[in-house]
C-alpha cells in the first residue's frame, strides 16, 4: 500500500529528563531577562523625574516635596533602595503603590486576568483567520478567495492597531448598533478589542502562512504526490500542513508575544478594557513605580512563559527540533 | 471521508468570514453613524495650581420626582411595583487612584468623592463661599479661627457628624506622615480641636487669610477614619460609595439619610474611558450621560454640549531674570505681539477668550475691572523693543510640555512665530512633563532655569492668593520680584478684612499690567458632551455634584 512517505518526520522520542533540562534552562534565561527588565526599569524611572514632586501640589513647597518623598522612602540612596526592591521581589513583595495606597501587586492582579481573557480571545481569532485562511489561500493562490484575504491582511498590517479599534468602534457600535463601544460589561464587550486584535495578527500570520503553503505546494514531492493521483486536500492535510507547522507555530507564537509587547495595551486603551494596559500607562504618567515595575514583570514573564511554550510546541510538531 | 472533509472547509470558512466581518449578534438599536472628529491626544487642562477638592453645594436643583419614563400610565394592580432606577453613567479619562477625598486631588477622583463627601464650607453656583458642615466660622485671635457646626448630619455608616469627627478629620490631614496632594489646602493649619459638642478650633501657625479657602477643600470624615477609606470612602455626601470594579468604573448610589435636599438620580457610575474618541463614541450609543471635557471640533458630534468658563488660564512665564527680560517693556512687547483672539479662534474654536491678565475670573477676590488683555499691537511692540535696546530683537527659548495641556504645542508654535515677527528669534523645546515640572522649579537666578514657560493655571480658589507662588519674590514658581507685588501679597495672606484684601490684589494686578510676570494667553472653556436627557448647568468650580444633575 503506498501512503505517503514523505519527510514528515521520525517518531523518536527524547527521554523526559531532557525536556526537564530544557524548561529549567529557559526559565532560568527568562528570570535573568526579567531581572534585566527591571534593573533597567528601576534606574530609568529614577533618573526622569521625581516621583514626590509629581505627586505634590504643583505649588508645593521644597519642604511639602522633601516630607512626601520620605513618606515614600526617596530620602534613601539610590543603590540602598534599588537592592532592598530586588531582594524583595524575589519573595514575592512587589512594592506598595504610592498613589493607590495598596501592595502594587494587588493592582496589577486585579486586572491581569482581563488582559490574558483579552490575548487569547485575540490569538484565537487571529489563529482561525490566519492559519486556516492562510493554508486555504496559500493552496489556491490567485483565488478568489486568496486574493480577498490577501488584500484583508495587508490592509490590516498597514493600518496602526488603535486606529483600527476606532474604526470598528464606529461602524460596528455606533453606526451598526451591535457591540458596546467599549468598557467590559457582558460577552459582547470583547467581540471588538479581540476583533482588532484577530485582524491585525491575523494578518501577519496570514501573510507568512500562506507564502509557507505557497512554497511548500511548489515542491517536487508534491508534484509526485499529486502525479500519483493523490487529491490536493489529501497532500495539503497530510504533507503539506505538517511542514509548515513550523512556521505556523512560530508566527502565531511570536505574534501572541507582540501582543504583550505593547499592542494588545493599546487596544485596551481605546477600548476602555480594564486590563493592564492603561494601569501601566497610568503609572507612568503618575510615576507611580511599584505598580509600572510590577506590571513591566508580569507582562515580561508572560513573553517567557509564552515563548517557552511556543518552543515545546515546536518540538510536538517537528521532530528535527528534538534533535537539535 | 469526503463530506468529514467538506464539513471542516465549511467551518472554516465560515469562522474565518464571521472573523473578517467582525462578529455578528446583538441587539437592534441603531445609532446615528456620526464622523468622528480628527484624533487628538487631550490632557485635562487642569493644572499649575492643583485641582480643587470635593464637596457639595448647600442648594440643589429643583430636581422634582420624574425618575422612571414619564409615559408610563400608573398600574392600580401593582402599586409596589419598583420603578426602574435612574442612573447617570459620567465618562472619564483616568481611573482614581484612591477614593479617599483627603488624598486625592485629581479631576476623576473628584467626579466621585465630591459627591461623597463634604467640607465645613461649601462653594455655591457663584463661587462664593457658603456655609456647609458649618453654619458660620470667624477668626477668635491671630492664629485661631472657630467653626460652629451643622446639627444633624450622619456619615454614610450612620455614625454622627460632630465636633470630634470634624477635628479629627483636619488633624488627619496635617499629620506629618499623611501623604497627601491636597497640600495646599492645609499649608499653615497647625490642628484643630473640639472645643464643645457642635465646635472647633483651628490653629494656624501665623495669621492666616485664606483659611476659609482652604477648609473648603478638607473633606470631613468619620472620627478614626484610617486607610479603609481608599476603597471603601465614607462621608456625609448625598450620594454613598456602593462599590468599585477595578480599571472600570465606580457606583455611588443616593443616601436616604442625608441632612440635605439630595439628588433626584437614583445611582450614578463613574466609568473610565481612558480615549477621548471613544468617550465620544459611547456618548453617541447612549452608553455615558456626561463625558468631561470634549474637544472644540467634536461640539457638533455629541447629542448635547455644554461650555463654561473655566479658571484656565494659559501664559507663558518669563524668567525675568534674564538680562534681555529684565526690562518691563521688553515684557510689555512680547505681550503686544500676541494675537490672542487669533489663538482663540484657530486652536480652540472660539471656546476661549483672551485673558484679563490677572489669572483670575471676574467673580474671583482681587480682580481689577482697570485691567483688561493687551492688545494686538506688533508696530508698538517693535518700538519697545527698540526702545529697549533691542532693535534687532535677542534669542530666548520657549518650553511647552508635551501631551499636556491641550493644544500647548501649537499654541507655543503660533506665539514663537508672532514672537518672531517682531524680531526676536525664539527656539521650542518640548519636553516630557515629569522633567519640564522639575526644571521648572530651578529658581530664575539659577543655572538651568527656564527662560519662558508656558504653563496653564487653574484658580478654583476664586482668589488671587492662588497666584502667589507665581508672580511673589520668594514665590515657588516665580521668576519676578517686585516689591510692590510681593507686599500686596502679602498683605492678601494675612489681613482678614476681605475688602482690604480685594483693594490690595487690585494694586498688584495693576502693578503686573506694567511689569509682567508672564505672556498672558486664554481663559479656556471647558465643554462638556451630555445625552439629550441630561439636565445640568455646568459649574465655573469644575465640580460635578450629581445632586445637582436630573434627567428629563
Amino acid at each position: 500500500m503506498l501512503t505517503g512517505r514523505f519527510p514528515t518526520g521520525g517518531p523518536e522520542r527524547s527521554s523526559a529528563g531532557n525536556l526537564g533540562l530544557l524548561i529549567l534552562r529557559r526559565l532560568r534565561d527568562g528570570v535573568i531577562i526579567l531581572a534585566l527588565v527591571v534593573a533597567v526599569i528601576f534606574v530609568l524611572t529614577n533618573l526622569v523625574g521625581d516621583p514626590a514632586l509629581v505627586y505634590a501640589p504643583v505649588d508645593a513647597t521644597d519642604e511639602e516635596v522633601e516630607r512626601l518623598a520620605r513618606a515614600f522612602g526617596l530620602d534613601r540612596p539610590f543603590p540602598q533602595r534599588f537592592v532592598e526592591y530586588f531582594a524583595k521581589v524575589f519573595t514575592g513583595d512587589f512594592g506598595d503603590s504610592n498613589w493607590q495606597k495598596r501592595p502594587a501587586l494587588e493592582a496589577v492582579l486585579d486586572v491581569l486576568p482581563n488582559t490574558i481573557m483579552l490575548t487569547l480571545a485575540g490569538i484565537a481569532g487571529a489563529a482561525v483567520f490566519g492559519i486556516a485562511g492562510g493554508i486555504m489561500a496559500g493552496a489556491r493562490p490567485g483565488s478568489v478567495f486568496d486574493r480577498v484575504n490577501n488584500f484583508t491582511s495587508v490592509t490590516a498590517m498597514s493600518v496602526p492597531n488603535f486606529w483600527l479599534g476606532l474604526l470598528l468602534i464606529v461602524v460596528f457600535a455606533v453606526g451598526l448598533g451591535l457591540f458596546p463601544t467599549s468598557g467590559q460589561r457582558g460577552w459582547s464587550s470583547i467581540v471588538l478589542p479581540a476583533a482588532t486584535l484577530a485582524i491585525v495578527h491575523g494578518g501577519r500570520i496570514f501573510q507568512l502562512v500562506r507564502s509557507a503553503t505557497v512554497e511548500e505546494m511548489s515542491k517536487p514531492y508534491v508534484l509526485v504526490a499529486r502525479s500519483k493521483g493523490f487529491p490536493r486536500r489529501t497532500v495539503l492535510r497530510r504533507h503539506v500542513l505538517r511542514n509548515t507547522g513550523l512556521t505556523t507555530a512560530t508566527t502565531a507564537g511570536w505574534e501572541y508575544v507582540r501582543m504583550w509587547g505593547g499592542a494588545v495595551f493599546a487596544i485596551e486603551w481605546v477600548f476602555a478594557w480594564p486590563g493592564i494596559g492603561p494601569l501601566m500607562i497610568n503609572a507612568a504618567h503618575r510615576q507611580d513605580f511599584f505598580v509600572l515595575q510590577a506590571a513591566v514583570i508580569i507582562a515580561g514573564a508572560f513573553v517567557v512563559v509564552s515563548n517557552l511554550l511556543v518552543d515545546l510546541m515546536y518540538r510536538a510538531i517537528d521532530n528535527r527540533v528534538r534533535a537539535s | 471521508m469526503k463530506p468529514k472533509r467538506t464539513v471542516l472547509r465549511l467551518l472554516i470558512a465560515v469562522s474565518v468570514m464571521a472573523l473578517v466581518a467582525a462578529g455578528c449578534g446583538g441587539d437592534d438599536d441603531d445609532g446615528d453613524t456620526t464622523p468622528a472628529a480628527p484624533a487628538t491626544t487631550a490632557a485635562a487642562p487642569s493644572d499649575d495650581g492643583g485641582d480643587s477638592g470635593g464637596d457639595t453645594p448647600a442648594e440643589t436643583t429643583e430636581a422634582a420626582d420624574d425618575t422612571a419614563e414619564s409615559s408610563e400610565t400608573p398600574t392600580t394592580e401593582a402599586p409596589e411595583a419598583p420603578m426602574e432606577p435612574t442612573e447617570l453613567v459620567i465618562a472619564v479619562t483616568t481611573e482614581p487612584s484612591t477614593l479617599d477625598a483627603q488624598v486625592v486631588n485629581d479631576r476623576a477622583a473628584r467626579v466621585v468623592t465630591g459627591n461623597l463627601f463634604e467640607s465645613l464650607i461649601f462653594r455655591d453656583r457663584n463661587a462664593q463661599l457658603a456655609p456647609g458642615l458649618a453654619l458660620s466660622w470667624g477668626p477668635i485671635d491671630e492664629t485661631t479661627w472657630e467653626f460652629t457646626l451643622r446639627e444633624g448630619v450622619m456619615f454614610h455608616d450612620g455614625s454622627p457628624f460632630n465636633a470630634q469627627s470634624a477635628a479629627f478629620s483636619v488633624n488627619r490631614m496635617v499629620a506629618e506622615d499623611f501623604e497627601t496632594q491636597r497640600g495646599s489646602y492645609i499649608r499653615g493649619i497647625l490642628s484643630a480641636e473640639a472645643v464643645g459638642d457642635y465646635t472647633i478650633r483651628v490653629n494656624t501657625d501665623g495669621p492666616d487669610a485664606i483659611l476659609p479657602l482652604q477648609m473648603a477643600q478638607v473633606p470631613m470624615v468619620p472620627d478614626g477614619a484610617g486607610d479603609e477609606m481608599n476603597d471603601s470612602p465614607i462621608g456625609t455626601g448625598p450620594y454613598m460609595f456602593a462599590g468599585w470594579d477595578r480599571g472600570q468604573s465606580i457606583t455611588a448610589e443616593l443616601f436616604d439619610g442625608y441632612w440635605g435636599e439630595g439628588g433626584s438620580i437614583d445611582r450614578f457610575v463613574v466609568r473610565v474611558v481612558p480615549d477621548k474618541q471613544t468617550a465620544l463614541a459611547a456618548l453617541q450609543n447612549d452608553e455615558v450621560g456626561l463625558v468631561l471635557d470634549i474637544l472644540p471640533e467634536q461640539v457638533d458630534a455629541v447629542p448635547q454640549a455644554k461650555n463654561v468658563p473655566a479658571t484656565e488660564f494659559s501664559y507663558i512665564a518669563f524668567n525675568t531674570y534674564v538680562p534681555e527680560m529684565s526690562d518691563p517693556n521688553v515684557r510689555v512687547a512680547m505681550n503686544l505681539a500676541v494675537d490672542k483672539e487669533l489663538l482663540a479662534a484657530t486652536l480652540y474654536g472660539g471656546y476661549a477668550r483672551p485673558n484679563n491678565a490677572q489669572h483670575l475670573t471676574p467673580e474671583s477676590l482681587g480682580f481689577n475691572d482697570d485691567v483688561g488683555p493687551f492688545p494686538f499691537d506688533p508696530d508698538r511692540a517693535r518700538a519697545l523693543l527698540a526702545e529697549a535696546g533691542y532693535p534687532d530683537g535677542f534669542q530666548v527659548t520657549m518650553n511647552v510640555p508635551n501631551g499636556r495641556y491641550l493644544r500647548a504645542e501649537e499654541t507655543a508654535q503660533l506665539v514663537a512665530q508672532q514672537l518672531e515677527d517682531i524680531g526676536l528669534d525664539v527656539e521650542i523645546r518640548e519636553w516630557e512633563w515629569n522633567e519640564y515640572r522639575s526644571a521648572g522649579r530651578i529658581p530664575g537666578t539659577e543655572e538651568g532655569a527656564l527662560d519662558l514657560k508656558y504653563g496653564w493655571n487653574s484658580n478654583e480658589w476664586f482668589d488671587s492668593a492662588r497666584v502667589a507662588s507665581h508672580v511673589t519674590c520668594e514665590g515657588r514658581s516665580s521668576k519676578i520680584c517686585d516689591e510692590l507685588v510681593t507686599e500686596m501679597f502679602e498683605i492678601g495672606a494675612t489681613v482678614v478684612d476681605q475688602n482690604e484684601r480685594d483693594q490690595a490684589y487690585q494694586r498688584a494686578w495693576a502693578r503686573l499690567h506694567e511689569n509682567p510676570h508672564a505672556i498672558y494667553l486664554l481663559q479656556q472653556d471647558l465643554i462638556y458632551g451630555m445625552a439629550e436627557n441630561l439636565v445640568w448647568e455646568p459649574r465655573l468650580d469644575d465640580e460635578y455634584y450629581v445632586a445637582e444633575m436630573s434627567l428629563s
